[in-house]
């Protein structure tokens, strides 16, 4: 037998004192506008409709983007302009002088072509093999745990760890170089470590497997989207798993492909660590495989004779061309799909 | 109305932001008279005149890397200092000293949030001197000279922003530069352990004498020039930089291209692991394998060793560094210093002192698992350091360096990372041999001027 209980009303201790105390009614306006709930009565509706409401709600986010987005990105806009250096001090105005030392930098145009090579490559390999992964380890199968986890390994190691490991297994004695030996593939040793092509083609391969697990996971919520309706109606058509995967789960996961396309791109674009493990402070012989955020630091950070205007102004570069590629990128996608 | 609030909003946070962002270009935190570095500070802290106050309040004090190994230690010296100094307390942050720990620290010197007490290497000690961040120890404790090594504490200056050389920096502990090598390899190549090189080539022909008998089984050292230079250079008295520091001139001396095609036919004939040219890895670990017969430089090399290779440790032996033209070791010492930033700048440069006394100094480099010596005057007189004896590599090595630290000095070049790399990456093109030797000398002087050039 269940009892019934008559509500009563909950009364706050002191809450008569303040509903009664000067000023409750306008505490009670605000508190009507800025709490959610509905609002009672006419007069609530328009306080809802205050013209500051908005910015209130969104203040938080306003200042968090201010603080750690908007001013950094002026105060490097500005000091683009000067030959302000790391540790402070006085700065002057240079005008354009940073921008026109740039242009006619070599070693800043090598950064920026490795930057964009790193980019070429890595996004449409970090935007297709991830997914190819994802379907491999979509389907509950037994055991299918143990390889979703492995592949998501690497995402929890440390960039230093992952680099170390990769220095072991490409150097001139390493795991790679023996195999291959052993198979009667090579003849000496393939100077991974040496050479400044493979070292970049190597840091490039470092960041796709770390990556693999991460983008795998993204994809997997992605392909809990794709109805799999259309999958058995296309297999009862004869469609084979290539052409299902081209023309079912391809389009049902495009926003998923934007997004990881976007993020591989602005993060190939600011390689560093990869660069540092293999290539070591020089940035690889010569500095052949410095990247642009490489070379930022080479300039423009050094306590002693960094340049921290030409280090800003190269960052300035960096942040047009990332802004760049990404609408290139924005805008291929978009005349594709119309 | 409404698009006139929406572009008035946008408008005040922009304004905003470039008020903000021009505060932050002008690296200052306020319109005091007194600033150290761009930051406010107590008056008492910069310009002329001993520092006064009282030693109470709360420091922050910064290793680099030593909490793992001497935490019992630091943490008994600081217990000890605020015994000595009722109402002080001091924490003690230890960085890894890793490969951002000059950003990190350029990072708090410009939010004015450096440390109060730091240990700092030669070049961070340059630039925080250079851009004021520092106590001039000279002047504010005109007694600070007293417990140091007379050579240590004359050599151990830095310049600040007008080119005046001043002491911003206490010496602390030294470590001195060894040879230390696998006799095994050596007897193998027909080189006598018992007789070192005296000069740098002498040791790149013993290096040669190595691979040619290797055969690529083993090697002599490692391959990359950051390990080398300028501590080469200055052994062999090349002068890396002009008396001003503000133009590189090495590629002046001859030696220097004799230096770079030594390191190009030493890598071609391989006395040195090809994928060593570009590569982070000291011989720590290759010679700990027995594959690469001399180690690192440092004499507390034989530690690692010992600990990590009892095989190896017994066919180590150490010789004294090759002193070539230059005559002594450059020993450069590590520092200890104190922020002109500091809020308790009494209780920190009261710190810092405490920290390199006679006593302290005498009790840490005691440690029977290092091999590093004090700077003080008082301590060197301990017969611990005056008369070692045994002939395991680890007494030796002691042994060695007392004898250097006779007559080395504390004068070392400084030059950026920056510019060390900008050097090194055209000696590794040279030891590839896509560029001549001289001409890989001439470009990295000029890319190393490029870049004296930007720091004015």
């Amino acid at each position: 037998m269940v009892a019934t209980q008559t509500a009563k009303p909950v009364t706050v201790p002191g809450a008569e004192a303040v509903a009664s105390a000067p000023g409750a009614s306008r505490i009670r306006k605000l508190a009507r506008a800025v709490l959610p709930g509905p609002a009672p009565g006419a007069n609530g509706a328009a306080l809802y409709r205050r013209w500051w409401l908005p910015w209130l709600w969104t203040a938080p986010a306003i200042v968090c983007a201010a603080v750690f987005g908007v001013f950094p990105f002026l105060n490097t806009l500005l000091l683009s302009f000067t030959n302000a250096k790391p540790l402070g001090g006085a700065a002057s105005f240079v005008g354009f002088s940073n921008y026109t030392r740039m242009l006619g930098d070599a070693d800043f145009w090598l950064a920026t072509r490795n930057s964009v090579l790193y980019a070429v490559i890595v996004v449409p390999l970090m935007v297709l093999l991830p997914l190819l992964l994802a379907v491999l380890v979509e389907k509950n199968l037994p055991g299918i745990g143990f390889f979703r986890s492995a592949f998501y390994t690497p995402v929890l190691a440390s960039s230093v760890v992952v680099g170390l490991s990769w220095q072991w297994l490409l150097a001139d004695d390493g795991l790679v170089n023996t195999w291959l030996e052993k198979a009667h593939l090579i003849r000496s040793a393939i100077p991974f470590l040496s050479d400044s092509w493979l070292i970049l083609l190597s840091a490039m391969g470092l960041t796709l497997w770390k990556g693999l697990g991460w983008y795998m996971v993204f994809y997997l919520a992605a392909l809990g989207n794709v109805p799999k309706e259309l999958h058995e109606a296309a297999s009862m058509d004869g469609a084979g798993a290539a052409r299902r995967f081209w023309h079912i789960t391809v389009p049902g996961v495009r926003q998923a492909m934007m997004l990881v396309g976007t993020l591989t791109g602005i993060g190939s674009l600011r390689v560093f660590t990869e660069i540092y493990m293999l290539g070591s402070s020089t940035g690889g012989p010569g500095g052949a495989d410095r990247t642009l955020p490489f070379y930022i630091r080479d300039v423009g950070l050094d306590p002693i004779t960094g340049n921290a205007g030409y280090g800003s102004a190269v960052s300035v570069a960096l942040f047009v061309l990332t802004l760049g590629l990404t609408l290139l990128a924005q805008r291929l996608t978009k005349e594709d799909e119309s | 109305m409404r698009t006139g609030r929406l572009t008035g909003s946008m408008v005040g946070i922009v304004v905003l932001t470039l008020t903000a962002a021009g505060c932050g270009l002008s690296g200052s935190s306020g319109d005091s008279d007194s600033t150290a570095g761009g930051c406010k500070v107590d008056k008492g802290n910069v310009g002329s005149g001993k520092l006064t106050g009282e030693v109470k309040g709360n420091i922050t004090f910064q290793t680099t890397n030593l909490k793992k190994d001497f935490g019992t230690f630091f943490n008994g010296v600081i217990k000890s200092f605020e015994k000595a100094h009722p109402g002080t307390s001091v924490k003690w942050i230890d960085d890894p000293g890793d490969a951002t720990f000059g950003q990190r620290t350029v990072a708090d010197a410009q939010a004015c949030t450096l440390p109060d007490v730091l240990n700092v290497d030669s070049p961070t000690a340059t630039a925080l001197t250079k851009a004021g961040y520092l106590l001039n120890l000279g002047v504010k404790d005109p007694d600070a000279a007293k417990p140091f090594v007379p050579a240590f504490w004359k050599s151990s200056t830095m310049k600040d922003s007008s080119g005046t050389l001043v002491h911003s920096v206490l010496p602390w502990y030294t470590g001195g530069v060894l040879l230390t090598y696998n006799t095994d390899l050596l007897k193998k190549a027909g080189i006598d352990p018992a007789k070192p090189p005296t000069t740098m080539f002498g040791l790149f022909a013993d290096y040669e004498k190595i691979a040619k008998k290797a055969d690529g089984k083993y090697f002599a050292t490692m391959a990359n020039p950051v390990w080398r230079i300028p501590a080469d250079w200055d052994q062999m008295n090349i002068k890396t930089l002009s008396a001003d520091g503000k133009s590189a001139v090495f590629a002046d001396d001859p030696r220097t291209a004799q230096w770079v095609a030594w390191m190009a036919k030493l890598y071609k004939e391989g006395a040195m692991p090809k994928d060593s040219l570009s590569s982070n890895s000291d011989p720590s670990t290759l010679y700990s394998q027995g594959k690469v017969a001399y180690g690192s430089t440092n004499p507390s090399f034989v530690r690692f060793v010992k600990q990590n290779s009892p095989s190896i440790y017994a066919k180590t032996a150490v010789g004294q560094q090759p002193f070539d033209a230059l005559g002594h070791t450059t020993a450069a010492p590590q520092y200890i210093a104190a922020a002109a930033t500091s809020k308790n700048a009494p209780t920190a440069l009261a710190f810092a002192e405490f920290l390199t006394n006679a006593e302290n100094q005498t009790a840490w480099c005691k440690d029977p698992s290092v091999v590093i010596f004090p700077t003080t005057s008082a301590s060197l007189d301990d017969p611990f350091f005056q008369k070692t004896t045994g002939d395991d590599p680890f007494s030796q090595a002691r042994k060695l360096v007392a004898e250097q630290l006779k007559t080395a000095t504390a004068y070392q070049t400084n030059i950026s990372t920056a510019v060390q790399n900008a050097i090194v990456g055209q000696v590794q093109l040279a030891m590839q041999g896509k560029k001549s030797p001289a001409q890989a000398v001439k470009d990295a002087q000029a890319k190393a001027n490029e870049l004296l050039k930007q720091a004015g």
